[in-house]
């Protein structure tokens, strides 16, 4: 440390060297002068007594730096001769803090990308987001991401709102310089050049890029003159999708492109490691909102264009840019009684004493749906691969600290040579942060590779980056003083007469303590991430084995959307039942039927129910057409299920499950009774069936209340057919195909699927983490094992001479491994055990 | 060799010489530097400058330490004394010194 300081303060040196030497050559030059000589002449016979100063000067200064890189030097070489001398034990401690290490960045790295890192946009932290509370669960329109929730203390939480609030709160210039409305398209098919793909999509408006303070890799970005009903029809690609297919720079902007069959241009490209608000979508493809009303107009809500002027259909998801000087505070106390005033006047479906009301929040990390999904899992990880660290840090202590005893003879002789014991401490610390490193850097190319895999599991995105390296850096290096330290204090800390005189086996009583607690921690560890793991397990295992309420094996499913091709009602509805005929007619299906959505994969919708003269209470709706029922094998326990009669025509029908026939009816028969639906709320409806509870939409809630409609008898886009066949489902594809390709060409069969598959994405997240787990118990466990064997291995080479000695005094083989694998077995009696075993055997010495 | 007054002393021998010197008691580079000429009665006479490498390589090895102070004519000079681990070092540099040149004598002693 001191000739460190002697570099920093090299000025300093200097300047006293400087006078040290001039001192020297005025006192030669006075004393020469007293016997006799000239001014000059002492000047020179000076001069010539003493040499170059300026070479002087140059030795000296060798002597400052080089004594401390020499020192340096030797430590490092000295250290490699050691470690590449031991290749068993190097390769031990590495290999356990590299898989330490590396398990450990990479999981930072997700924490970090996920938890800690601000939006990717200009100036993040006047960014805020909205979202508004009601007491109980009550949605109106779209609840796509997990943005929506419902939390005992503070009611339902919801983060979309109709677009007439959207324009609301864009009227408060005062507070917001903009606006940011957007939401998920979900994927479209994007067709370049002939080629088609799909392309996760986002609807964005007018102000979102300008307002996000997002600037374009290319081109221009959507702006406000876009976002509007009639204008010319642009995208916005991400830097990604513009790498993989527009190769680059060349003919990025002004490209045409068809989306979802329809003609498209792209007018630019969005800046690299732009994702969007929401950590977890990263679009592909941005298209003004406006354009939605194209492809996507809601089958149940008001008709395509509608929902631009609707106060009750919420589906805007909003962020806004303060104006600087206007806190979050206030922005809230503004917007409390405006938005109260539009809830009161301007919508209808929402029930009167219980309106929304608006939170304000922080912005700056984008939408939170992410952060509160993988926070506490990532949490869980995150203590796990700190214990496998802390497994790999015993294993490399234990590694040392035996090492140490052993090198306590070298280190007396070093000492007793007249070595400095700040020296020799030096040198051991300087040998294990040289492990800690090279541990740390093959560490992060497992990372590296290790987070790659994990992106691939969970589907989400994160980066190597500085913070997660600095972190990494740290952690190696500070492994290594922490564990060079003890045994290197420890070893110095020798009386030497007893140290020299010692056989080459050191003394184990004083460290059989220490190195079975480590070791005992060690497989301590490892148990807990064992049972950690097999929580995780049973976690998955459990959802597995959750009763659906409908039969999940050999079901085909797919969307076609007719009304994209053309197709209007009332003509849609009898073209989507002619399709499902014939699909029933293929040879090896049982039956088909189609509704809105797959009971289980994407999502769900709900609306207001109730009974007429009473306040209805929200539910789960499903729009299904004939023999849905039977298809996904949920029994109707009462009446029947929807079928051919329930026509555009006919008079409205429903199917209620339990949950809701008990809500309303009690334990009355529900056949025959009426109800009544927010969306229609001239609607008689009639329950004509009771049916089995099923899950819809989520796996882990209780069964919700549902009521089945017929899809004829309500607006149609988009349907989903659902087909029971007779072995692999997906073997029925080119049937399909072929059918659909007969009734309408331009039609394209999408997301072609089975429900096994779609419920397995539902639960993709617990999959992937049960997966991770087992990975880390794994590792875990190796590194145990090899620091156990590592430690084992080495004790028992040091002492082989002494078992040598054992079996030429008579014992048998058979007993010096039972010795061996017996202190393994026992760890705690080992001391006890041989201790005997040695007073024994010197006793039977003595007597011979 | 013989007829000549000086010879070049090696650097290792240099270093026992200047801490032997300081153990006397604390003294600047000029000083040591006389005090060496006159101990060896001349037979010994380094390059002056060359002194002060070795000074601060000592220094540096923690066997000496040093401070300013007025010297005799009343100016600042740096004086060097030795520290505790130079005294040691001394010590055993004199026992093995004292072995070897035993040891060379007994084998001159034998040839005669």
């Amino acid at each position: 440390m001191r000739k460190l300081w002697n570099l920093i303060r090299g000025k300093r040196m200097e300047d006293e060297l400087e006078r040290e030497l001039r001192y020297h050559l005025e006192r030669r030059v006075a004393d020469l002068r007293e016997s006799g000589l000239s001014e000059p002449e002492a000047h020179r016979q000076a001069a010539v007594e003493f040499g170059g100063v300026t070479q002087v000067q140059e030795e000296v200064r060798d002597t400052w730096v080089w004594c401390w890189l020499r020192d340096l030097r030797q430590d490092l070489r000295f250290s490699r001769r050691i470690l590449s001398a031991h290749p068993g034990f190097t390769a031990t401690a590495v290999l356990s803090l590299a898989l330490g290490i590396g398990a450990n960045t990479a999981i930072f790295s997700f924490m970090d990308s996920i938890l800690l890192r601000s939006l990717p946009v200009g100036d993040p932290e006047s960014l805020v987001r909205f979202a508004w509370r009601t007491r109980q669960d009550e949605v109106h329109g779209m609840n796509r991401h997990d943005d929506s929730y419902l939390d005992a203390k503070t009611g339902y939480t919801g983060g979309f709102f109709a677009y007439p609030a959207f324009e609301l709160f864009q009227r408060n210039s005062a507070l917001f310089s903009s606006v940011i409305g957007y939401q998920g398209a979900g994927d479209l098919n994007l067709s370049v050049a002939g080629q088609a793909e799909v392309a996760k999509t986002e609807y964005v408006a007018g102000d979102y890029f300008r307002g996000l303070g997002v600037a374009p890799a290319a081109g221009r970005l959507i702006g406000s003159d876009d976002d509007r009903g009639g204008a010319p029809r642009v995208a916005v690609i991400s830097f990604a999708l513009s790498e993989r297919r527009f190769g680059g720079r060349a003919g990025r902007a002004g490209q045409p492109v068809l989306i979802n069959n329809l003609p498209f241009t792209v007018i630019g490209v969005a800046p690299p490691g732009f994702f969007g608000v929401d950590p977890a979508m990263a679009p592909d493809l941005y298209v003004p909102m406006h354009t939605q009303g194209l492809w996507e107009p809601s089958a149940r809500g008001p008709a395509a264009g509608g929902r631009f002027i609707d106060p009750d259909f919420d589906w805007v998801d909003m962020m806004a840019r303060l104006r600087s000087g206007v806190t979050l505070e206030r922005a809230q106390a503004v917007l409390d009684p405006q938005f109260a005033e539009f809830e009161r006047t301007v919508t209808k479906v929402r029930s009167r004493d219980d309106l929304a009301s608006p939170i304000v929040l922080d912005g700056a990390r984008g939408l939170d749906g992410l952060r509160r999904t993988y926070s506490k899992p990532l949490y869980v990880l995150l203590a796990l691969v700190g214990l496998i660290l802390a497994i790999a840090c015993a294993n490399v202590a234990n590694l040392l600290l035996a090492r140490a005893a052993s090198r306590r003879r070298e280190i007396a002789v070093r000492l007793s040579m007249g070595a400095g014991r700040v020296r020799v401490v030096r040198q051991l610390l300087t040998e294990s942060v040289m492990l800690a490193t090279m541990g740390g850097g093959l560490g992060v190319g497992l990372a590296v590779w290790s987070i790659r895999g994990i992106t691939l599991l969970l589907g989400l995105h994160a980066d190597l980056n500085w913070r997660v390296l600095a972190a990494a850096a740290a952690l190696s290096i500070g492994t290594g003083i922490l564990l060079g330290l003890a045994p290197a204090l420890q070893a110095t800390r020798v009386d030497l007469a007893p140290a020299l005189k010692e056989s080459r086996s050191g003394d184990r009583r004083t460290r059989a303590g220490l190195s079975r607690a480590l070791a005992v921690a060690q497989i301590g560890f490892t148990l807990l991430i064992l049972v950690a793991t097999g929580l995780f397990a049973r976690t998955l295992s459990n959802l597995e084995s959750i009763e659906l309420g409908f039969n999940r094996e050999n079901v085909l499913t797919f969307g076609i959307n007719a009304a994209q091709a053309g197709h209007r009602a009332p003509e849609i509805a009898t073209f989507y039942e002619d399709l499902r005929t014939q699909f029933a007619a293929i040879p090896g299906v049982r039956s088909a039927s189609l509704s809105q959505i797959p009971l289980l994969g994407e999502g769900r919708y709900m609306t207001m129910v109730g009974v007429p003269g009473a306040k209805p209470k929200g539910s789960l709706i499903m729009n299904v057409g004939a023999d849905f029922f039977s298809t996904m094998a949920i029994p109707i326990l009462l009446g029947r299920g929807i079928d051919e009669r329930d026509r555009a025509d006919a008079a409205m029908t429903a199917v209620v499950n339990r949950t809701l026939a008990k809500e309303w009816f009690g334990d009355q028969n529900p056949v025959g009774r009426r109800l009544t639906v927010s969306d229609c709320p001239k609607c008689e409806i009639e329950v004509v069936g009771l049916c089995g509870d099923a899950r819809y939409g989520r796996l882990k809630e209780q069964f919700p209340p549902t009521a089945y409609f017929s899809f004829a008898q309500w607006p149609v886009e988009g349907m989903t057919y659902e087909m029971r066949t007779a072995g692999n489902p997906l073997g029925y594809a080119p049937a399909v195909r072929e059918i659909l390709h007969r009734a309408d060409g331009r039609i394209p069969m999408a997301d072609v699927r089975t429900q096994r598959s779609l419920i397995d994405g539902l639960i993709n997240r617990e999959i992937a983490f049960a997966r991770l787990c087992t990975a880390f118990a794994l590792l875990a466990l190796g590194i145990a094992c090899v620091g156990l064997y590592g430690t084992m291995s080495y004790n028992v080479a040091r002492r082989t001479g002494e078992i040598g000695v054992r079996i030429a005094l008579g014992a048998q083989r058979w007993m010096s491994r039972g010795w061996c694998c017996g202190k393994r077995c026992c760890w705690s009696r080992q001391e006890s055990g041989s201790a005997s075993s040695f007073f024994w055997r010197t006793r039977a010495l003595r007597q011979a | 060799m013989i007829g000549s007054s000086r010879f070049p002393i090696p650097q290792g021998t240099l270093d026992m010489l200047v801490l032997q010197i300081l153990s006397l008691g604390p003294a600047h580079g000029y000083g040591i530097a006389q005090h060496l000429q006159q101990l060896s009665r001349e037979a010994v006479q380094p390059n002056q400058g060359s002194l002060y490498p070795a000074l601060h390589r000592l220094e540096q090895k923690g066997w000496l330490k040093s401070e300013w102070r007025s010297s005799e004519t009343g100016r600042e000079a740096k004086f060097y004394s030795v520290t505790r681990t130079g005294g040691k070092q001394l010590a055993a540099e004199k026992q093995s010194w004292d072995r070897l040149a035993t040891a060379v004598q007994l084998i001159f002693d034998e040839g005669r």
